[in-house]
């Protein structure tokens, strides 16, 4: 999952950045409106957490642009500016939450996995394939009830798979959503990562679909 | 302390004893119109009154006038027969021009007497004497007596020696009484006359006033349209003298304005400016376990608040000087329960709205929107499934909108209800929040003269009632 993160303070850029690399997404930052409102327009992202008091550019004026443009990613807003009427104006603006500062951490992650389980379609903070279960809030996977080790890539990409499972996913998609901006895009660590997930899951876990990419397999699990 | 027991004895003196200085005083207090009124209309008294009485006066004057000359008349007549015919049998007197001189107690008179002896007199006296004035000396006297029959005359007696003869002393007398009718006549006259006078200047003293001061009303009415947010500004189309005024209560309730606006920006940069680095030092200090981290993160807790706190004193400081605001409320209403919609997605409160969709907020939107906010915001945290919104005219006042939010959740006990509405106060710590919001409505409605109140929904949940001012147009 990769998310956008745009605030101009530096230190509650890198704190939000941290926790949510801790929490399995992978962050792209953005410390002004024009650069974040370039990212988000470019680049596709799972959600964003958008601060409204920014330089260059306001934080609604962003949201706005990206709604006019067709981008629908869930967006969460940060602001300091806690009335109602502000809230309700980043919600009219196309917000899809709004978290008023000063915030706790845990609040944010909560959020944002909301957001993310919500554009996914998905009910509960569980997603489960036959007998293996994604805990996203606890960021743990089981497999008939067995705890699972995964590395940070493997639990990515099981859960992005997951969360779109029963549809068929490009390998760019995959590298556009776990990776950042800076990845090297021809490389195949995507086909490396499956293999590991196919052999602790079984191979019939993720299909390939040939000439289009990888399909997570309900049934068949 | 004030001594009560005086006052009530003044109220008491007050109403026995109408004092008309301090009437007086109280109705100048009152009103410019009625200062007006008053000091005109007792001037135009006081001149109708002396002017009637110098008028009453002066006919009363012309009659004596009149009378006396006639007496003269008279005299000279009767001192050229005496004169004429001397002291014997006189036929001249007895043709002396006026025939009321022969009618019986006509009230007109003559007698001439030497040493208090008749020699001759009118045969009106009819057997009485006229009484003659001690003259002290003097040769002519005019004077008012009473005569016979009781009846006031005017006596004109001259002393008058006829060659070595000893003087003689001459009266004659005519009734004042057609003087005293035709002056009580003229009197009369000229009160009706000088009355319908003044009142017909009472009448256009009242309209030159009510005319004069019409600006000023005008200038009034404005103000209050304002202050009720019907109109922006006072109206600038009135006399010079009135025009400046308006000017500058216009520019006063700009200026006003301004303030309230600036000042909010700058509680919003405070914010701003506060809230960034405490949510770095919170976030920060909530990764360690360090004595120190856990120092910073509770002081950094205690900070949040009272910026919280502070801030929205600040807010409401604002506010309260703000005049000549409305907006549409039914609007308000939709836009918040959209957003909460959206908001409490993953619970799909059913959000059912019932409004009169003509009525206006006396106040800020922004301040109705914070009270919707957070009563819509408790509702669907709190509801089951069903938040019912009613907007309308309040039952006892059609100047003032009644506001309810229901839920179908669990209901507060008569205490919790109590407790919510303080500062802080958050009943459970669970549901996010900052505790604030009750009380947030309370001081809002506090501001706009309204009343905020918690009590048992149909739907049996909670059932949060807040009235506040309208504007009817």
């Amino acid at each position: 999952m990769r998310m956008l993160i745009v605030e101009d303070d530096r230190d509650l850029n890198r704190q939000l950045s941290e926790a949510l690399e801790d929490a399995g997404y992978v962050v792209d930052k953005a410390y002004d409106g024009e650069e974040g409102h370039f990212l988000g327009d470019t680049e596709p992202y799972d959600a964003v957490i958008l601060d409204l008091g920014l330089p260059q550019m306001d934080g609604l004026s962003v949201l706005e642009r990206w709604r006019r443009d067709g981008h629908s990613m869930p967006v969460l807003i940060l602001t300091a500016r806690d009335r109602w009427s502000d809230k309700v104006a980043g919600i009219d603006a196309g917000a899809d939450d709004y978290v008023a500062k000063p915030f706790h951490m845990e609040e944010v992650l909560a959020r944002v996995r909301a957001l993310v389980r919500r554009a996914a379609g998905l009910a509960s903070n569980e997603i489960s394939i036959g007998d293996i279960v994604l805990d996203t809030k606890a960021g743990k996977v089981t497999k008939n009830g067995m705890s699972v080790k995964l590395t940070s890539h493997e639990f990515r990409l099981l859960s992005y798979l997951m969360h779109h499972k029963g549809r068929v996913i490009s390998r760019t998609e995959l590298v556009e959503h776990l990776y950042d901006q800076d990845f090297d895009r021809d490389s195949n660590t995507i086909e490396v990562f499956v293999g590991r997930l196919r052999k602790k899951f079984g191979s019939s876990l993720i299909e390939t679909v040939r000439g289009l990419g990888y399909r997570l397999q309900e049934e068949n699990a | 302390m004030p001594d009560k027991n005086s006052s009530d004895t003044n109220d008491l003196q007050g109403l026995l004893s109408w004092n008309p200085i301090r009437f007086i005083r109280k109705k100048q207090q009152a009103s410019l119109a009625w200062r007006l009124i008053f000091v005109a209309g007792l001037w135009a008294l006081v001149s109708l009154v002396v002017a009637g009485a110098i008028l009453v006066a002066l006919f009363r004057e012309a009659g004596e006038k009149a009378l006396d000359e006639r007496l003269e008349v008279h005299m000279t007549a009767i001192v050229s027969a005496l004169a004429a015919e001397g002291d014997q049998q006189n036929p001249a007197l007895r043709r002396i021009g006026d025939p009321r001189f022969n009618m019986p107690l006509s009230g007109w008179y003559w007698t001439v007497q030497r040493g208090g002896k008749v020699l001759f007199e009118s045969e009106s006296l009819f057997g009485d004497t006229l009484r003659l004035q001690n003259m002290k000396g003097e040769l002519e006297l005019k004077q008012n007596v009473t005569g016979p029959a009781g009846r006031d005359l005017r006596l004109l007696q001259k002393r008058i020696q006829f060659g070595g003869l000893q003087p003689v002393t001459i009266a004659v007398a005519g009734s004042t009484r057609e003087l005293g009718e035709s002056t009580a006549s003229f009197a009369w006259q000229a009160a009706i006359t000088l009355g319908v006078l003044g009142l017909g200047l009472v009448a256009a003293i009242f309209l030159q006033v009510r005319f004069g001061l019409r600006p000023l009303t005008e200038l009034q009415e404005s103000l209050g349209r304002v202050r009720q947010g019907k109109e922006e500004e006072v109206q600038e189309d009135l006399p010079k003298e009135l025009k400046p005024l308006a000017v500058e209560l216009n520019a006063l309730i700009h200026s006003n304005r301004e303030v309230v606006e600036h000042s909010r920006t700058q509680v919003g940069n405070l914010a701003h400016a506060l809230k960034t680095p405490l949510s770095v030092i919170t976030n920060e200090a909530r990764s360690s376990d360090e004595p120190l981290a856990l120092k910073v993160s509770e002081q950094a807790d205690l900070m949040r608040g009272q910026v919280q706190h502070y801030l929205e004193k600040a807010r409401m400081a604002a506010q309260r000087r703000v005049i000549g605001v409305s907006c549409e409320a039914a609007p308000v209403v939709s836009r918040m329960a959209r957003a909460m919609e959206k908001i409490h997605r993953d619970k799909e409160p059913e959000i059912t709205v019932d409004m009169d969709e003509t009525l206006l907020f006396r106040g800020e939107q922004q301040d109705l929107e914070e009270i919707l906010g957070n009563l819509l915001d408790n509702a669907c945290k709190w509801c089951d499934k069903k938040v019912s919104v009613t907007l309308k005219n309040n039952n006892s006042s059609a100047s003032l909108i009644a506001l309810i939010v229901e839920d179908d959740g669990p209901g507060l006990g008569a205490e919790e209800k109590k407790r919510a509405l303080r500062r802080g106060q958050r009943l459970d710590e669970t549901v996010p929040g900052t505790g604030l919001g009750l009380s947030i409505i309370v001081d809002i409605a506090g501001i706009y003269g309204g009343s905020f109140e918690l009590g048992d929904s149909e739907l049996g949940g909670l059932k949060a009632t807040v009235i506040l001012p309208s504007l009817t147009i």
